[in-house]
């Protein structure tokens, strides 16, 4: 049982290693970037902008630290920069292992195309947790060491909410990954659709007539700024994202199911 | 169908159709327990499209196999049967970053390790050091110690001695013997007929998608020939190629080459009765054996005369070629 999942587990340590330590200097960088910025009055800053872009950029209130983080770090780092990884690497996943060869010794082992699928996904939850359970902690003793505080349930909460996103954003990855043949194609679908994704919610939120669009996207499901500052969050978001992810897996398998590799 | 069910390999009419080529025509063919089967074709012949069909990786168009008794189509059938197989890819995929001991480790995991150590003796990939490190050889001998490790019934082998060293080689032929001795089943794939000649029961042979011939070793030893290369004067290249058994002879400027299906006696006295600047005498490539001995496709399937000669009782006759 799960010997796949251990396996493929391994061959991404060393990757979620470098992602975590990434993601925790550059959070390093931004929680000391604020206690520079102490003093500086937004509303001038950004008087100019319009308010679409706030909306985009999540620019709430920058003045306290969890604004900050949420605008600086999870808006941009968690909401764009790891849903793209996430959307490259569950592309990679099948697409490489059929342009490499290594899937051809992958299935003459007794394990059904199904569950392979299953452990080799998993595996992916290597990076995602990694980035979440030590970025958690990395962010909060940042901010302690700045003598600022954040709400210790509300930074939880929003590390826990981004795992459905993720989710569907490393599903979207998978599916096209079983779709085509060739793995940099597969990576530069995903993550074209997520960005694409990403760009219709920010853009078309603003429009009344078109605003239906932005509920195709992932990231109209998980908004870390709200979560950060009041703790405040739709149950329903993350239910729609796990049905969502669901779904894709569902149909990534259907169709490795029935390709050739 | 009792007889048929009791093989470790039945294949009928197994077709693979990619719309532009059919890489596999209507292929039929059935190897027995205990059999050494090798799967001979050029390289394009479709050899690896069987195989990957065996294995459930490619859905065939149309046709069907079972691989110890499971549907090929079955996928359930097929994942249990895996246990018992044992494959070694043509293009050997293994993660690049991990050590060979960590890919053995999983394989062990999956489907079991009784004779891994006995393998590492055989074989020597240096299992301790990243992949990534390893030549063609190692790679392979890497392929060829997870593909026995769990003491499988049957072994499908794409091209199993490419990129191994002739000593390497030599113990591959020597240990695919000894493992027919234990009873189990090989099924492999080879351009090259030397290899095949040394230790096969029964050869198939694909060409252009569809099986041409199957027959026996010996038949094929005796027909296949050497390929003879000749750098003499004008006079000597016509005595020479006047002899019995000279197909083929292609002149060139300074010499003649051909396939030799004769006594080796009778042309080396040839040989030695003029004065020779050089000459090469070694296997003939596949793909002129093919063209010599049965022309066409059309013609092979007339020039089977072979297979009555054979004396390999079990099964040779009865397959639809």
């Amino acid at each position: 049982m799960f010997e796949t999942v251990r396996y493929e587990g391994k061959r991404r340590l060393r990757g979620a290693a470098i992602l975590t330590a990434g993601v925790g200097a550059y959070a390093g960088f931004i929680v000391w970037y604020f206690t520079v910025l102490e003093g500086v009055n937004y509303e001038d800053v950004f008087r100019d902008l319009p308010p679409a872009m706030l909306e985009a950029f999540g620019i709430e209130s920058l003045s306290t630290i969890e604004g900050f983080l949420g605008a600086q770090v999870f808006n941009f780092v968690w909401l764009l920069g790891l849903g793209l990884y996430f959307a490259y690497v569950g592309g990679g996943t099948v697409a490489s292992d059929i342009e490499t060869g290594r899937m051809d010794i992958f299935l003459s082992l007794p394990i059904t195309r199904s569950r392979l699928l299953v452990e080799k996904f998993a595996a992916l939850l290597v990076p995602m947790i990694a980035v979440n359970a030590l970025g958690g902690p990395i962010i909060y003793l940042f901010v302690v060491a700045v003598g600022e505080t954040i709400p210790l349930d509300n930074l939880f909460l929003a590390h826990l909410l981004s795992i459905p996103f993720l989710l569907v954003c490393a599903g979207i990855g998978l599916a096209f990954s079983v779709a085509v043949d060739r793995a940099a194609i597969a990576e530069r679908g995903a993550v074209g659709t997520v960005f694409v994704l990403y760009l219709l919610e920010s853009v078309v939120g603003g429009a009344e007539a078109y605003d239906w669009i932005q509920y195709l996207s992932p990231t109209q499901y998980y908004e870390p700024t709200p979560i950060l500052i009041e703790g405040s969050f739709e149950a329903i978001d993350s239910a729609i994202l796990l049905v969502a992810f669901v779904g894709l897996l569902i149909l990534s398998q259907a169709l490795f199911e029935r390709r050739d590799v | 169908m009792s007889g048929d069910s009791a093989r470790p390999l039945v294949v009928e009419e197994l077709t693979k159709d990619y719309g532009s080529v059919v890489a596999n025509d209507a292929v039929s063919f059935t190897v027995n327990e205990g059999e050494v089967f090798g799967f001979l074709g050029p390289n394009g012949a479709g050899k690896s499209t069987t195989i990957r069909m065996l294995l459930g990786l490619l859905k065939p168009t149309s046709g069907t196999a079972k691989v110890l008794g499971a549907d090929i189509q079955d996928e359930a059938a097929l994942t249990d049967a895996k246990r018992r197989i044992g494959y070694l890819p043509a293009h050997l995929g293994f993660e690049e970053e991990l050590t060979g001991e960590t890919v053995l480790d999983y394989h062990g995991e999956m489907k079991g390790d009784t004779r891994r150590d006995e393998m590492l003796e055989l074989f020597t990939p240096p299992i301790d050091r990243p992949i990534r490190e390893y030549s063609t050889g190692n790679k392979r001998m890497l392929g060829l110690v997870q593909a026995f490790m769990h003491d499988p019934d049957l072994v499908i082998m794409d091209e199993p001695t490419a990129g191994l060293d002739p000593l390497k080689q030599e113990a591959f032929n020597e240990f695919i013997r000894d493992e027919r001795d234990r009873g189990t089943t090989a099924f492999f794939s080879s351009h090259v007929l030397s290899e095949v000649r040394r230790v096969c029961d029964r050869v198939g042979i694909l060409r252009a998608g569809a099986l041409v011939e199957l027959e026996n070793v010996d038949a094929l030893l005796h027909r296949s020939g050497k390929h003879v290369r000749v750098h003499a004067s004008d006079d000597a290249v016509t005595a020479i190629t006047a002899l019995d058994g000279v197909v083929g002879p292609e002149r060139f400027a300074e010499g003649v080459q051909f396939i030799y299906a004769g006594d080796v006696n009778a042309l080396l006295r040839e040989l030695a009765a003029h004065d020779i600047r050089d000459v090469e005498l070694g296997e003939p490539p596949i793909e002129d054996v093919f063209t010599h001995y049965y022309g066409s496709r059309a013609g092979a399937d007339e020039g089977d005369g072979g297979e009555q000669k054979g004396d390999e009782p079990d099964g040779t006759g009865e397959d639809d070629v």
